[in-house]
């Protein structure tokens, strides 16, 4: 079945323009993407592209034409198929029109509907300006909230649709744009909050990362033997992330200057008689850092509980901001999702981020040997403001020794 | 200026004081507005409180006591030598009418309301004269909301003399039953006043140039008024065109059937309820250039402004539903537009009434209207036949279907005809405002025993879940 490509909206508030040049001849054959003519706007001269591959039916607009946005440009089809009625214009196909087109918001299946929302959400979508067809409900049944009004009227991002939603799977607006086809989709409020997070500590602080290795092949040893009795004991998950927070814990005791933050105004350093570790967890609307509190008081059972409680409730939304604030240093583990390793950003207003990379099987000269290891990179970020790089790398290797040696670290316990 | 007409100001003027009118004016001072009412008849309260929806009802009511005494012979209640005194009935309807106009009069008043009686025009966009018995005034205003209502059209060959070819308003007022009652137009005056009549002992024909009663309702509904009339004793003409009026002792209606045959109706009344016309046409309108459609109806948004800036029309004048209470709606609109709110007409629903025997109510889409706009329906109905309340009432009669999307339950519509229907589709006009679901009409509890179970029970059936009658399979 032919479709008809129709003039899209490019944006910026274009709305009509003039065909330069096709690019294209009825009859032959277009690949996706393929340009297909190009128009002159009064911003631009674009090329659209052809959004399906097929054959060149018909031209519907004559080199040098005023088009406006929706008019029909060119039907594409299968070769020799017949136009459906060539006295209807192409412009009324409007179902086909609107398949064809990437500018048209997807025509859903079901009819054309008002939008579900009482008579008190309307008259305040009114008083808001909202036009409740762009909205979408996060009440029973999709119904629209006065809060979905409201945030609307914000600019905000709908709230978690209800699961019997019907529309609930993309609250994206696909547009048609001179390079492609785009969706934009608002902003959560969490991308609000990390993106100014993530700006002001790079403005703020002048970010240094100090990278060290550490061979963990006793850690680990140590770890897969005492993990299967720890679990049968306590029933908790243990990993090896506690060893780490103990070992960063550890390594703070000594380089208090890490386990600081400055108060600019006053031009003080505030050394921490605690120690809170940050600990990043990604989830799936994107980074939240809970806090454990006292990890110098806590035994590493206690941590692995803690720190998968926090995670799951992270990526449940469901941590209370008191949990997620009062942070003394934060450790971010992303060895797991593989990588060399990273340069992580300040968590402020702490001057310090270690990183934990992941652990890889290496050849290692041991005692003039090759031996295979388990090698790992540690980093840590620091505000080389406060702190200086001999200071960082003293600490590195503090924190790799410890990890290479449990026995050190048993030892501080 | 006129040279010897007074002039005068205020910030709104509204134009006739029926059901929009009154309101609107009421709504605009409680606003803040200084407004003046103009009304053309002594009156307050247009067609809807003098000679339309409250006098009627007050006739039909009488009518449906006389008529239901009669039958309630099964109940043990035999009447006999049963006297209809209908200047005495007309009297106490009037009575009612007067109560409820002087209750308009009072509110208009109390709420700082001028009325003003005579004859609008408008002079410009700004300037509208109202003759009256006291001569011409001028009136300077800021904003005019149009509310001059409807009239009922005439017919050719049916010259309307008031005495034997009527309309609707002399209808409310008879001194006596006529014994050969012709109504003109199956449409809901038509049906009403007809019922009316056969109920105090009229021979009543009803002529129709359609093919069924209510065509665009849902085809239960003409059957079960069909079969209503036809108890009551009126003959249907439908597919009949009214070609004339022969006066004579009896006078005479010809109309040709179907196929062209004339049929000659015996008449002492003939009642003309063929469709009602807008009052837009002496208002001068033209001269400020407020537009209207061909047939007189002014175009307003859902704003109720009309294509003259400061001038709005609501009401029967600008069609659409020609009802008091799609009127009220339109009045507070306009009078929250003129006082700078946000308001619009934007109702799912005018739910709408038929005073037949049984009543017919509906709110929302018809299933044919549903299946049109694309939804994949599903009804539920649930007959009166299998209610209790209904049985009790001596009113078996009727039926409410409800109509509703069958992949979301979103419920669409709901058409009622029996007994007191009339007094519950406002729930559903509320169920249909407020978005709701099947699922929220039937997980209310609807009180025992009433008529309005009914609407549960079709809910129910809808669901596949009926508990009161057999689910269809």
């Amino acid at each position: 079945m032919a479709f008809v490509f129709s003039f899209p909206d490019v944006g910026e508030g274009i709305h009509e323009g003039r065909v330069v040049e096709w690019l294209v001849a009825e009859g032959d054959t277009v690949a996706e993407d393929q340009a297909l003519v190009k128009v002159e706007t009064d911003k631009a001269v674009v090329e659209l592209p052809s959004p399906h591959a097929g054959t060149v039916l018909r031209l519907h607009a004559a080199a040098d034409a005023e088009i406006f946005v929706g008019d029909p440009l060119v039907s594409i089809g299968e070769p020799g198929e017949e136009l459906p009625a060539d006295t209807a214009p192409a412009a009324q196909e409007a179902p086909v029109a609107a398949d064809a087109a990437p500018a048209s918001v997807p025509e859903p299946s079901a009819p054309a509907r008002r939008p579900l929302a009482t008579p008190r959400t309307r008259a305040m979508a009114r008083k808001l300006g909202v036009d409740l067809g762009q909205v979408q409900g996060s009440g029973a049944g999709g119904r629209i909230t006065d809060s979905d009004v409201e945030r609307a009227a914000r600019g905000e991002a709908p709230a978690q649709a209800a699961p019997a939603a019907p529309v609930a799977a993309s609250p994206g607006i696909a547009q048609a744009t001179a390079e492609g086809e785009v969706e934009r989709v608002p902003l959560t409020h969490l991308r609000k909050v990390i993106a100014n997070a993530m700006r002001a500590s790079k403005h703020t602080s002048a970010h240094v990362t100090h990278v060290d290795e550490a061979d963990v092949t006793d850690l680990v040893a140590h770890y897969r033997g005492v993990k299967p009795v720890i679990e049968e004991q306590t029933g908790v998950r243990f990993t090896l992330l506690p060893f780490f927070i103990k070992a960063l814990v550890a390594t703070l005791q000594r380089y208090p200057a890490f386990n600081a933050s400055v108060d600019e105004e006053r031009q003080e350093m505030i050394f921490k008689k605690y120690y809170n570790i940050g600990v990043a967890v990604d989830t799936p609307e994107g980074l939240i850092v809970p806090v454990i509190r006292d990890a110098d008081q806590k035994d590493m059972v206690a941590l692995a509980a803690e720190v998968a409680d926090k995670a799951e409730r992270a990526r449940e939304r469901q941590l209370t901001l008191d949990e997620l604030r009062g942070g003394s240093c934060t450790i971010t583990n992303i060895g797991p999702l593989g990588g060399v390793f990273a340069t992580p950003i300040i968590n402020q207003p702490e001057l310090a981020i270690v990183g934990l990379h992941a652990i890889k099987e290496r050849p290692e000269v041991v005692d003039g040997e090759i031996a295979i290891r388990k090698m790992m990179y540690l980093s840590i970020s620091f505000d080389h403001r406060y702190l200086d790089g001999a200071e960082a790398a003293r600490f590195m290797s503090d924190m790799v020794k410890m990890v290479s040696e449990p026995m050190l670290l048993m030892a501080r316990l | 200026m006129v040279v010897g007409s007074v002039s005068r100001g205020c910030q709104v003027v509204v134009v006739g004081a029926g059901p929009g009118g009154y309101v609107a004016a009421i709504r605009l001072a409680q606003l803040g507005k200084d407004v003046i009412l103009v009304e053309k008849d002594a009156r307050l309260g247009g067609v809807c409180l003098n000679v339309g929806c409250i006098p009627s009802k007050a006739l039909i009511h009488a009518s449906d006591l006389a008529h239901e005494v009669q039958g309630a012979g099964a109940m043990g209640l035999t009447v006999e030598g049963l006297q209809v005194d209908l200047p005495k009935m007309v009297g106490w309807k009037d009575g009612i009418v007067e109560r409820l106009t002087g209750g308009v009069a009072f509110l208009c008043e109390k709420n700082g309301v001028e009325v003003m009686h005579g004859h609008a025009e408008f002079v410009s966009d700004r300037t509208l004269a109202v003759t009256g018995d006291d001569g011409r005034v001028e009136i300077e205003f800021e904003q005019a909301v149009i509310a001059t209502g409807s009239r009922p059209m005439g017919l050719e060959g049916f010259f309307h003399d008031g005495e034997k070819v009527i309309g609707s308003s002399e209808a409310l007022s008879l001194q006596t039953v006529p014994e050969r009652f012709v109504v003109i137009g199956a449409g809901y005056i038509g049906m009403e006043l007809g019922s009316v009549y056969a109920k105090l002992g009229s021979q009543v024909s009803i002529v129709e140039f359609l093919p069924a009663v209510a065509p665009s309702l849902d085809p239960e509904v003409g059957k079960a008024l069909t079969r209503s009339l036809k108890k009551l004793g009126v003959k249907l003409y439908l597919n009949h065109r009214a070609e004339r009026f022969e006066a004579g002792d009896p006078s005479t209606v010809i109309v040709r059937g179907p196929k062209d045959e004339k049929v000659r109706l015996p008449a002492d009344v003939v009642m003309m309820s063929v469709g009602r016309l807008p009052n837009s046409d002496s208002l001068g309108l033209d001269a400020v250039g407020v537009e209207t459609d061909d047939k007189g109806f002014i175009a307003v948004n859902d704003r109720m402004q009309t294509s003259v800036p400061g001038i709005y029309a609501i009401g029967d004048v600008v069609g659409g539903a020609l009802l008091a209470h799609k009127a009220y709606q339109d009045a507070k609109v306009a009078a929250e537009v003129i006082a700078g709110e946000p308001a619009a007409f934007d109702n799912v629903t005018i739910p709408a009434v038929i005073y037949t025997d049984p009543e017919v109510a509906w709110a929302g889409l018809s299933e044919t209207e549903a299946k049109e706009q694309g939804y994949n329906v599903v009804t539920g109905t649930f007959p009166f036949k299998a209610s209790g309340r209904a049985m009790s009432l001596e009113a078996t009669d009727g039926f409410v279907k409800a109509i509703a999307d069958a992949d979301s339950k979103l419920l669409l519509g709901v058409v009622a005809v029996g007994r007191g229907v009339s007094e519950f589709i406002g729930e559903a006009a509320l169920a249909l405002e407020m978005g709701a679901f099947l699922e929220d009409v039937a997980l209310t509890i609807h009180p025992h025993p009433t008529m309005s179970e009914a609407l549960l029970e079709a809910v129910e059936a809808a669901l596949g879940k009926a508990v009161h009658m057999v689910n269809k399979k």
